[in-house]
């Protein structure tokens, strides 16, 4: 119940986000990329397990009863290396945390930039309307 | 240890150390531009060092922070490092030619550092074994790329306002087709739950052979392709280029056209002939079918062009799509003229840039209907300007006539009649369009006889040549001794279909 509702906020927050990037607005193409960005956050966070009370913290009592934090074994059909599937973990995987942290991060300084020149655009061009902004052609 | 184990972390440290380092020496121009050419002079040094070392020794693992596999791996294999050759001879000499040519005032503030955040990405690309590690690569050479166009040289006739209106169309595509590869990449790591390549493949070969491969897997291979496709400029997402490129100064030009859109191509060769081998009978008929449709867009389009940058833009969209034809049919012997193909162009038409940016400063303006006669104010630039143009549309003695041999070889080997009857015709298009645009600069009376005495005032300076003359060596020595070349391309080829090796060079680290 959990996922699904997850799932279908995540859908819609990206359907919002290309609804926004093909406006004409230059500001509103601009909140669109940041939607889209924010959308693929909550996707990435999605993959790891997502239950709601863990944390992604792994303390050492359940790194030694697992035997070490790493397991992938492929002859028991173990692929995730943190959390192996059908397996009890008192936490949820620390890794798509620190993607995510990553990607927000780089979306911080796209953002930025794109806010930027959007601002010199307007300046330039003297309109902020996509449909005007169109010298390049042939 | 030996240094050179060291050197694929150095490829990518060094560069990103000296963007911040050479924003010290802005008010000592002199000092900067030395500094600068000489750091790019040790990168192309350690490059060619990492490559025979590769040659002699096999693959070389670089663990950053010693995770074994679960941390990030720089992994210097013969196809990464060949392309790290590639990209620091192209920025060496495009770095040499914009001492000369770029603005002063662009020049001394910004151009250094974002020229190095530019070549730490590429680097990062090619020796990365971590397929998001990959991704944070991409960000960066767009970011900076977007930078680095804005900025003016002295053959640079586009205003700001179109600039603009061009890294606008780059920067909001790129976003997109980047966050589609962060979505690919997420589905992946939910599916296999790893994010190193040479682990990913090993467990998707498993789940294969236990035939629980899930079906979106084939969606992951898709978007990947649609992503890299879109960086290479493949048909129907190849229409930013021929604006975006242009609107870039001579030496950023040189630059994206001659590296940046082979990120595309090598994603390919890298992440689908190495993760997704499973899903790649699917995709071959369609890289196929979308290499020749970009072949013959590009070619067309090219023909139509009296901006001369715009059309040698075109030329570029044609071009990659004769690589892709190369990827798309997967025998060892098209993979290995796919990256002839890959070299051959990527020095060419970089050179071919350079002397573009030159010319235009030359004629004041950039309208090929205007320029004419060229060959007397200026022979060198002619010369340069025709070895290119041999090259482009694969003369001999040019390296270019060897890769499109090879490429039509190779095509009548495996039996694709159709597909290399189509790229023939195109090949004349190439012929036609880079010689009637030689013929008009170069040759005929002057056109424009109100300029004509500013002609000898605007002649290349000697940086400028020596990058010109050097990058025109490399395209004549690729032409006469094609074997070198050859035989390290069949090495790559055979490597990328049986991915063994690197997996295994990969996966011995052992966690500490």
């Amino acid at each position: 119940m959990n996922d699904t509702l997850l799932s279908v906020s995540i859908a819609l927050v990206f359907g919002i986000a290309t609804f926004m990037i093909l406006r004409r607005d230059l500001i509103r193409v601009a909140i669109g990329v940041t939607l889209l960005s924010h959308a693929t956050n909550m996707l990435i966070v999605s993959t790891g397990a997502f239950l709601g009370d863990r944390a992604p913290i792994i303390t050492g009592e359940e790194a030694v009863s697992t035997g070490g934090i790493f397991i992938d074994d492929l002859a028991a059909g173990i692929l995730a290396p943190v959390i192996p599937e059908g397996t009890e973990m008192a936490y949820v995987d620390p890794l798509v945390q620190a993607l995510t942290l990553t990607a927000i991060v780089i979306s911080l300084a796209t953002t930025a930039f794109l806010l930027i020149l959007c601002y010199r655009l307007y300046q330039e061009q003297g309109t902020t309307d996509v449909s005007e902004i169109r010298r390049l052609k042939g | 240890m030996d240094i050179i184990q060291h050197v694929p972390i150095i490829m990518i440290a060094l560069p990103v150390f000296f963007a911040a380092f050479t924003i010290l020496f802005r008010s000592k121009s002199g000092l900067q531009k030395a500094l600068n050419v000489g750091v790019f002079a040790l990168l192309f040094i350690l490059s060619l060092r990492l490559l025979f070392y590769v040659w002699d020794n096999g693959i070389l693992v670089y663990e950053v922070g010693e995770w074994g596999k679960y941390g990030i791996l720089l992994v210097a294999d013969l196809l990464g490092a060949g392309m790290v050759v590639l990209s620091s001879l192209i920025s060496l000499m495009a770095m040499i030619y914009a001492t000369d040519y770029m603005d002063r005032k662009a020049l001394d503030a910004t151009f250094f550092p974002l020229f190095n955040l530019m070549a730490a990405g590429l680097n990062g690309i090619f020796l990365t074994g971590d397929i998001f590690n990959m991704f944070v690569f991409f960000e960066i050479l767009v970011l900076s790329s977007c930078g680095l166009i804005v900025l003016t040289g002295r053959g640079d006739h586009t205003k700001m306002a179109d600039k603009l209106e061009a890294i606008f169309k780059y920067l909001i595509l790129n976003i997109v087709s980047i966050t589609l590869m962060l979505v690919a990449i997420a589905s992946l790591y939910a599916t296999v739950g790893t994010l190193n390549m040479a682990d990913i493949a090993v467990k998707v070969a498993y789940l294969a052979e236990a035939g629980t491969l899930p079906w979106h897997f084939h969606v992951i291979a898709m978007t990947l392709i649609v992503v890299f496709g879109y960086k290479a400029a493949m048909f129907p997402l190849h229409f930013w280029l021929a604006d975006v490129h242009p609107s870039a100064p001579a030496p950023i030009h040189a630059m994206l056209s001659g590296m940046v859109i082979k990120v595309g191509v090598y994603g390919i060769l890298r992440v689908h002939y190495l993760i997704f081998n499973e899903t790649m009978f699917m995709l071959q008929p369609i890289l196929i079918l979308l290499s020749l449709i970009t072949i013959a867009v590009g070619a067309t389009s090219a023909i139509g062009q009296y901006d001369l940058k715009r059309m040698l833009a075109y030329s570029s969209v044609s071009q990659i799509g004769y690589v892709l034809l190369g990827v798309g049919m997967g025998t060892a012997y098209a993979l290995t003229a796919a990256i002839v193909y890959l070299v051959n162009h990527a020095v060419a038409k970089s050179m071919l840039f350079l002397a573009t940016g030159e010319t235009l400063y030359h004629a004041g303006t950039k309208d090929i209907r205007k320029m004419g006669g060229f060959a007397k104010s200026s022979p060198f630039l002619g010369s340069i300007f025709l070895i290119g143009a041999m090259s482009i549309a694969g003369l001999p003695p040019t390296g270019g006539f060897f890769s499109k041999l090879v490429l039509f070889d190779a095509g009548l080997s495996s039996e694709y009649y159709v597909p290399v009857a189509i790229a023939l015709i195109f090949a004349i298009f190439t012929l036609f369009y880079l010689f009637r645009t030689w013929l008009a600069i170069f040759w005929g009376e002057i056109k424009d006889t109100d300029k004509a005495d500013a002609y000898a005032g605007r002649n290349p300076t000697v940086a400028i040549k020596v990058a010109l003359a050097f990058l025109a060596c490399v395209v004549i020595y690729m032409g006469v001794y094609p074997e070198h070349l050859l035989s390290l391309s069949g090495t790559i080829a055979e490597q990328l279909l049986d991915p063994q090796p690197y997996i295994t060079a990969v996966l011995e680290r052992s966690v500490r």
